[in-house]
């Protein structure tokens, strides 16, 4: 900065100051006119201020030191009920202030303004395009020094997820260690049974039954009110479709006999939705398909809508979702499927490799605080010991919500008080244990869902090149399939569609940023 | 006759017009009221829309007020509400009587700035680095201090002040009222109306805070009401990313609408009487 600008920020802020202090000034008048308690509760109920004065004072090293971790969530208990909490204060001597956003885009609001004014959080999660652009603002803290005081953290994540935090090869995030799918197909067995048909192998079973399940009225009411499949939008629905002809979804990058391919330009792409257009047009696909949004289309399958769904066994096998679907009909039976066989082989749609469920960053202003940073690192590092935080920020409490048999961790039915434990779980967990430990019912759904297999994407490793409006291009790549997969434009018109997107979106840009960077990563050079 | 029976159809139009528009109105609301006191099966079983309850719990108003943070928000958003309104009308009058008076030095000035705010705003950082350096960040006054006084609303009282008869003020000052007297013995009285429509104008923005919350304050036992309750609603539109997450159900959300909006529902009516006379810019009114 400038001394010249120095002078009028200065200049401004000033005015600004004298209008505050008139403007606060005049609500203390306001207050104490109105009743006193307000204004002792307000007090009482800030620790910033009675905090923010005191820390100089003391030069103890062993002093309780206030540490503030924002990031999305939700279901965070009050600070006076939150176990965790008290736990990691204990551990750590720090007085933890986690806040939790519902909406992301609250979130990246309150993460813009308080970058940009210097109020940092002392931790705070991100998102990869955020990461790049915060390191090269400067705004992170480098955290490549200072890895030999993380080593618990990257034993806990592993070597692959701790280059995932880094830009340009040095390292300004911690990424949460990967997670596993949980998507599969859903059927009911028994609209199956009193139909006396099979569980579908193959896309053209699937087809079939859709189209049994829309129009010989498998829950016996007389009336035509159901259909086959529902889901999530288009890539939600048929995300196995798209496997079956060995497609990833729409967008996605991924090694193909050793070649770097692109979705839209596989050759099997138009393949794949030419058959989903044939089974759109029998009408056994949910009509509102696209306009399904949120967890629209599992409340069709609860009212008993439809009868194939591409969900997540927690919307679906999950103790209150159970009731939700028994309270509707009792006999309703849903069984996960294997994802049906195509022309590719069977794939359950595609997971991402190249993501984390979460990273963290620590802003850069915290280097010259060594003590506050210190107990950031401990935090990360506790919260990664296996034998101690992990535990707790995984399961809660030892004695009082989980028990140890031997090495085995069983959940208490006390449980339930801390199913928020997740928010803390700053640097990830063993994902397969964890669920498997935590959601016992689910265990055999759970291992079902992560044993599938999937066409593995690479989209989390590729930095969007500048210039190219990611939005822009998804937006228009998911209008275009929906008309070519319901006829409305034809398919013959598919490498019309492909250069727009090269020429109008900029499509070019990413597809040789992603060429260049994963074969740089070393991703398709067999 | 003809005129009569004229008067008659338009008469009945207008009334069929009204009873639509109203039923519109009430709909949602009903919808709202319903769900959230129906079992959740119920209201699948019943493909998701329910008019008329059939079955009735309150189990959902019961959850929501003992294993959530509602209660907790529901004093933040109540001591908002009453403090921060009473800030405000007492702050938006004391500016807005003096600018009323012809002979206030300067005063075409002071309206100029004020009009100047309605236009052209500092920008969100600007905001916020001011709220943080007077030391707001964190307390329940980042939710009342920063919009003491909405521009608009000063104007609104100044000029029902100006409608003021200027020969009462006269009379005033013979009988030996000095400045202060005027104001609070023969002004306020009389303004009761606008006090009151400007007031519920306040209530309620303090009562749908949201925005302030979300950016000055991160202490969770500070959120108000809308926070809250956005956070249950915006948990039903997310797919599960995280298997521990839990999504509550339709009754549930509903039922936090209702707590959310019931207050200022109810508090409405009263005051809507002060409407007719209480809200005018320019022109004539009654």
């Amino acid at each position: 900065m400038s001394s010249n600008s120095i002078k009028r920020a200065s200049a401004l802020l000033t005015s600004f100051a004298l209008l505050g202090a008139v403007v606060s000034g005049c609500g203390n008048g306001g207050n104490s006119e109105a009743s006193s308690p307000p204004a002792s509760s307000s007090s009482a109920s800030n620790p910033a201020s009675t905090e923010a004065a005191s820390p100089s004072a003391s030069a103890n090293p062993e002093k309780k030191i206030k540490l503030e971790v924002i990031e999305t969530g939700n279901n965070l208990p009050p600070p006076d009920q939150d176990i965790i909490k008290k736990e990691l204060d204990k551990a750590l001597n720090v007085d933890f202030n986690l806040t939790v956003y519902a909406s992301g885009d609250d979130y990246k609001n309150q993460l813009n303004v308080r970058m940009a004014s210097g109020n940092f959080p002392d931790l705070f999660a991100l998102d990869r395009q955020q990461l790049i652009e915060f390191s090269k603002q400067g705004l992170l803290l480098d955290l490549t020094p200072y890895m030999d005081r993380l080593k618990q953290v990257s034993t806990f994540i592993g070597e692959e997820n701790v280059k995932k935090g880094a830009v340009g090869g040095k390292v300004y995030a911690i990424s949460k260690s990967s997670q596993i799918p949980y998507n599969t197909y859903f059927i009911r067995k028994d609209w199956l049974d009193s139909l006396n048909l099979e569980v579908p192998k193959t896309i053209e079973d699937l087809k079939t039954v859709a189209a049994a399940f829309t129009n010989d009225d498998p829950d016996k009411n007389g009336k035509k009110d159901t259909f086959g499949l529902t889901g999530a939008e288009l890539n939600g629905a048929f995300a196995p479709v798209f496997g079956a002809f060995g497609v990833g979804s729409p967008g996605s990058v991924y090694e193909k006999d050793g070649k770097l391919v692109n979705a839209l330009y596989d050759p099997a792409m138009k393949d794949a939705l030419a058959f989903i257009k044939d089974m759109i047009a029998t009408g056994s696909v949910d009509p509102e398909l696209l306009a399904n949004t949120a967890m629209q289309h599992q409340e069709k399958a609860f009212k008993g809508q439809a009868g194939i769904i591409w969900i997540d066994w927690p919307n679906m096998t999950k103790e209150n979702m159970i009731e939700q679907i028994k309270a509707v009909n009792p006999k309703a039976e849903w069984i996960q499927i294997e994802p049906p066989a195509g022309p590719a082989g069977k794939f359950d749609g595609s997971w991402e490799i190249g993501n984390t469920p979460g990273r963290y960053a620590i802003p850069k202003a915290l280097e010259k605080d060594p003590e506050k940073l210190q107990r950031v690192f401990d935090l990360l590092n506790y919260v990664s010991d296996p034998k101690t935080g992990s535990l707790l920020v995984q399961f809660g409490v030892e004695g009082m919500h989980f028990t140890k048999d031997g090495d085995k961790i069983v959940m208490t039915d006390k449980a339930g008080e801390v199913g928020y434990s997740w928010l803390y779980q700053f640097t990830g967990r063993p994902e397969m244990s964890y669920l498997q430990t935590k959601f016992v019912p689910q265990a055999e759904f759970i291992k079902f869902a992560g044993d599938q297999p999937r066409i593995q994407t690479l989209n989390g490793f590729v930095d969007l090149p500048e210039g190219y409006v990611a939005s822009d291009a998804d937006r228009y790549i998911k209008e275009e399939l929906a008309k070519f997969a319901y006829g409305q434009r034809d398919l013959g018109e598919y490498d019309k569609f492909l250069k727009t997107l090269e020429t109008t979106m900029k499509y070019k840009l990413f597809m040789d940023a992603a060429q260049e960077q994963l074969t740089a990563l070393g991703y398709g050079n067999k | 006759m003809v005129k009569g029976l004229e008067d008659r159809l338009f008469n009945v139009f207008v009334y069929a017009v009204l009873v639509f528009c109203a039923l519109l109105a009430i709909f949602p609301i009903l919808y709202v009221v319903s769900v959230s006191i129906t079992p959740f099966g119920e209201v699948l079983r019943n493909g998701g829309f329910i008019l008329i309850p059939r079955d009735v719990t309150f189990s959902a108003y019961k959850t929501l007020l003992t294993q959530s943070n509602l209660p907790q928000a529901f004093k933040i958003t109540v001591l908002i509400t009453v403090v921060g309104t009473a800030v405000n009308l007492i702050l938006t009058g004391l500016m807005a009587y003096p600018l009323s008076r012809k002979n206030l030095p300067g005063r075409r000035i002071f309206l100029l700035m004020i009009v100047f705010t309605l236009i052209f705003s500092g920008g969100l950082i600007p905001t916020y680095l001011i709220v943080k350096s007077v030391g707001l960040i964190d307390s329940i006054w980042a939710m009342i201090l920063p919009n003491a006084i909405w521009s608009f609303n000063v104007l609104i009282m100044k000029s029902f002040f100006e409608g003021l008869p200027e020969e009462l003020f006269e009379s005033a000052r013979i009988d030996g009222a000095k400045e202060f007297r005027i104001l609070f013995q023969i002004v306020t009285p009389l303004s009761i109306p606008v006090i009151m429509t400007i007031g519920l104008f306040y209530l309620v923005g303090h009562w749908n805070e949201f925005f302030q919350a979300i950016f000055y304050v991160t202490d969770r036992t500070l959120f108000p009401l809308q926070v809250i309750v956005r956070e249950i609603l915006m948990q039903s539109q997310q797919t599960l990313e995280n298997a521990d997450n839990i999504t509550p159900t339709q009754t549930l959300q509903m039922a936090a609408v209702m707590i959310a909006s019931l207050p200022v529902l109810v508090v409405y009516p009263f005051i809507q009487k002060y409407f007719t006379k209480g809200m005018l810019l320019g022109s004539i009114k009654g």
